[in-house]
């Protein structure tokens, strides 16, 4: 167990480490000069080629990420070229609105989500499966600006209870939570709905039927457990991506999270602060995919024996 | 059914809510914004607002307007941003020493009178006004003026906009790193002081009314370092100060009770941030803010339903094809020509601007002295424009190359269409905004949309550092007139007005009609919607002001 587990957590590092350069490569490649952003419209090309030297822009490519990369292990991301302020401190402080929204998000998502797959799996074939399942079609096509703009026009502006924007309050967080929560509530339902059919149809519920057990018991306590582990992928999958930023959703009710921070970010060619954002999305997926690796074999012994 | 499923929704959400509260992150020292919102719905909301207001403000009324607009994101220290949505939040808490008025007309601030010129247009000698004070407390003292514009040709300060100032007798040594002190600035007591110049420049008295030149306090500036114009690290004589800055939601200004100019009329000012537009005006419908900048694409669809509360307003400024003149086809006059008969501005402006704007009848803005009122907008005919391409020898059709920002996207759309149409093929490339910066400084896009706006109405302000042939080359146009820049030098040193509009009518006639050394489209116009409660509200050119602007307070208290 132990040899796995450290196993993952080599290949965590260097697939952070592989990110790292590409990222820098990519920034270096791209058309746009921070440089030019920063001087504004009088600049000449001259003054850009001095400016260029002093933040040592000039210097040969490796040269710089070997720089980068020796300040990052030491934990200094650097500054912000347009906010001058560390770029450590401007992610955990966008971090702070993302962590929260994802968290609201994905708990609306989890009741919604695991409530309509069990109800659909254990009444399938019926009117109701169908339902829920064309519901959750919907739910994963429908585009989340376009539920949030919905949610802000018919539930903010008709009822006034929640914010339209802005999460100045809790209670801001409601409306984009449940914008950003439908689409994984959709999905956690058909992966939730299949997955207990898949157990359903195994010969050891047909024995838990026979043998007169509860019926609920049977659903909740034998084939939902049993069900759980393609959930338990999809989960990691999603709270990776929730915790990155949902650049959108964000956008459209004003939330500054990691995902508006990114964008404008790219926009100026801020290049300190894309490449902490990087790093720092890259780490909390390789994080999330750990942890789900080694739940993966807390849950089924096959995976931790099948290594050995 | 979908209405049901949303309340059940939501009353999920509110119980995710509740149980997650208590680690809710809230911005900075914002005022929880439910307490002081505009205009909730119901009446039982509304009296308890009232009451809470009431209650936060001893007895009176206080006055609270919200502004929404984008994030400018590089904080409001005016030297080192170039933004008019920054200026819009700084010019309120600091002041240059003379500023331009909503009608545009220039006043002292700071000083008391406009400062006295030498006859050689040189030296300008300042008086200030005595017991103005920064709302730190400190004296504005002519110390203050000097560290203000020697902290902005320091070269590590990063300022942007030296190109203004740099005519300042020894503003180029510092800014070379040859010099820590600007030669050209005399202190003779704490009120009086001069500032000599290197060459008579006649706009040197305006651009000191700029938000690029308003005035700092020496010390906190000092103590602050880097981190002025972030948080609430701004401090200056205007009439409001911050009070919570978290540079990424909301800026709150509070009145500054011992404004030097009077009594100011609001007791808060609240800038909220909205980057995406639409949500803005939706927060403006649910009363979350009285007034917002409305842009161009929303106008249509608000015009019908709040067509009362929009007003139009005219910056000082041109949109216009700019052209790189060294470009293949581009260097061809005939194909500029050309250009310029194909297209049709007025029905341009009128279909995808709805309205918004007056089709350009040359290239200096028509609200500028010089602009000649007697021009008609320029002629649509696309079969001269055919003609002209096939005795230029490119009967059989060309293609050129544009690139574009988002922003002009729409428009250059348009174009492409009536280019098509004369045998021109716009080959339209929309990049980000970092990728059209350098591509444009480097001289690498042969046509492009920009709008060139002036700060005040000066024939100076808007083409000398576009089109003088010094200066075109790092906007990327090369445009290389001796007669144009003979005409721009001449009325950079006379002080006769009249005078210098005459040589600036000359200027515009030689680039826009004689050269087509860029093609204008359009003098544009801006409008903002403004709950009816907003009194006195005006918009004069580019930067949104709030010296002059009220609330009536029973009016907004009854919507």
């Amino acid at each position: 167990m132990w040899r796995y587990v450290l196993k993952r957590a080599l290949l965590a590092v260097s697939i952070i480490f592989s990110i790292s350069l590409i990222t820098f490569l990519i920034l270096n490649v791209l058309p746009g000069d921070p440089v030019a952003m920063m001087l504004g419209e009088f600049a000449d090309a001259n003054k850009i080629k001095e400016v260029r030297h002093n933040m040592g822009l000039d210097l040969p490519l490796w040269q710089q990420y070997l720089q980068w990369i020796t300040n990052l292990v030491k934990g200094d991301f650097g500054s912000s070229y347009f906010q001058k302020k560390p770029v450590l401190f401007l992610i955990l402080q966008a971090f702070q609105y993302t962590s929260y929204l994802a968290a609201m998000a994905y708990i609306i998502a989890l009741i919604i989500g695991l409530f309509m797959g069990i109800i659909a799996a254990v009444n399938h074939g019926s009117w109701l499966d169908r339902f829920l399942m064309s519901i959750s079609v919907l739910g994963i096509s429908a585009p989340s600006f376009w539920v949030a703009i919905l949610l802000q026009i018919y539930i903010g502006l008709r009822f006034k209870i929640f914010p339209v924007s802005g999460v100045q309050t809790s209670i801001g967080y409601v409306l984009p939570a449940i914008a950003l929560g439908t689409r994984y509530a959709a999905s956690i339902s058909r992966v939730t709905r299949a997955s207990m059919m898949e157990v359903m149809g195994q010969d050891f519920i047909r024995t838990a039927y026979a043998k007169g057990l509860n019926p609920f018991r049977i659903v909740m306590v034998h084939i939902f457990r049993n069900a759980l582990i393609p959930v338990i992928t999809i989960i990691g999958a999603d709270i990776g991506s929730l915790l990155t930023g949902s650049m959108i959703t964000e956008n459209v009710f004003n939330i500054p999270g990691i995902g508006k921070l990114l964008i404008d970010a790219i926009n100026r060619r801020d290049i300190p602060l894309v490449q902490g954002g990087v790093i720092y999305v890259a780490a909390v997926c390789v994080l999330i995919y750990f942890i789900v690796d080694v739940l993966y074999a807390v849950v089924n012994p096959n995976i931790r024996l099948g290594d050995k | 059914m979908k209405k049901q499923i949303l309340a059940v929704l939501s009353a999920l959400a509110v119980s995710a809510t509740a149980l997650s509260a208590c680690s809710a992150p809230t911005t900075g020292n914002v005022p929880d914004s439910s307490t002081t919102s505009g205009e909730p719905s119901k009446a039982a909301e509304s009296t308890e607002t009232t009451e809470a207001a009431a209650n936060d403000n001893t007895g009176s009324e206080r006055k609270v307007l919200k502004f929404g607009q984008a994030n400018a994101g590089d904080g409001l220290d005016m030297q080192i941003s170039t933004s008019s949505r920054a200026a819009s939040i700084a010019d309120e808490i600091t002041e240059s020493m003379l500023r331009f008025t909503e009608d545009n007309e220039e006043v002292p601030v700071l000083l008391t009178d406009f400062p006295t010129i030498s006859e050689d247009g040189l030296l300008y000698s300042f008086e200030l006004k005595q017991g103005v004070h920064f709302t730190n407390g400190a004296e504005l003292k002519a110390s203050d003026v000097k560290f203000t514009f020697e902290r902005m040709f320091t070269p590590d300060t990063g300022a942007k906009s030296t190109a203004y100032f740099k005519m300042i007798k020894g503003a180029q040594d510092m800014l070379d790193g040859k010099a820590t002190e600007l030669s050209g600035f005399e202190i003779q007591d704490d009120y009086h002081f001069t500032i000599t110049l290197d060459y008579a420049f006649a706009p040197f008295l305006k651009n000191i009314a700029t938000s690029y030149a308003d005035i700092f306090p020496e010390e906190a500036c000092r103590a602050a370092g880097d981190k002025w114009g972030f948080g609430t690290d701004l401090i200056g004589t205007g009439p409001y100060k911050i009070e919570s800055n978290d540079d990424s939601t909301q800026v709150t200004l509070v009145k500054n009770e011992d404004y030097h100019g009077g009594e100011v009329n609001l007791d808060e000012i609240d800038f909220i941030y909205y980057d995406d537009d639409q949500t803005k005006l939706i927060a403006y419908e649910n009363g979350d803010i009285d007034l917002a900048d409305l842009n161009a694409s929303l106008l249509s669809q608000y015009q019908e339903s709040h067509g009362d509360e929009i007003t139009a307003y005219h910056p000082l400024g041109t949109a216009f094809i700019s052209l790189n003149l060294k470009a293949d086809y581009i260097k061809d006059i005939n194909v500029r020509k050309a250009i310029s008969l194909a297209i049709n501005r007025e029905e341009l402006v009128d279909t995808i601007l709805n309205g918004a704007g007056v089709p350009a009848t040359s290239f200096l803005n028509n609200s500028i002295p010089g602009h000649d009122d007697s021009l008609p907008v320029y002629t649509y005919d696309p079969e001269e424009a055919k003609k002209l391409l096939a005795d230029a020898g490119y009967g059989d059709g060309i293609t050129i190359d544009a690139e574009v920002r988002q922003t002009d996207q729409t428009v250059f759309a348009a174009l492409q269409g009536y280019l098509q149409e004369v045998g021109i093929n716009l080959n339209l490339n929309v990049v980000d905004n970092a990728t059209w910066t350098s591509d444009r400084t480097a001289g690498k896009i042969p046509v492009t949309g920009m709008t060139w706006n002036a700060l005040y109405p000066d024939g100076d302000f808007q083409m000398y550092n576009y089109f003088y042939s010094k200066n075109s080359d790092a906007q990327g146009v090369y445009y290389n007139n001796a007669d144009f820049d003979k005409d721009l030098d001449e009325a950079r040193v006379l002080t006769d007005e009249t005078k210098r509009a005459e040589l600036y009518k000359d200027a515009d006639r030689l680039l826009s009609l004689e050269d087509y050394a860029c093609i204008p489209l359009y003098y544009p116009q801006s409008q903002f919607i403004a709950k009816p409660y907003v009194k006195n509200y005006k918009v004069g050119n580019l930067i949104y002001h709030f010296f002059d602007v009220d609330i009536d307070a029973a009016a907004k208290a009854q919507s």
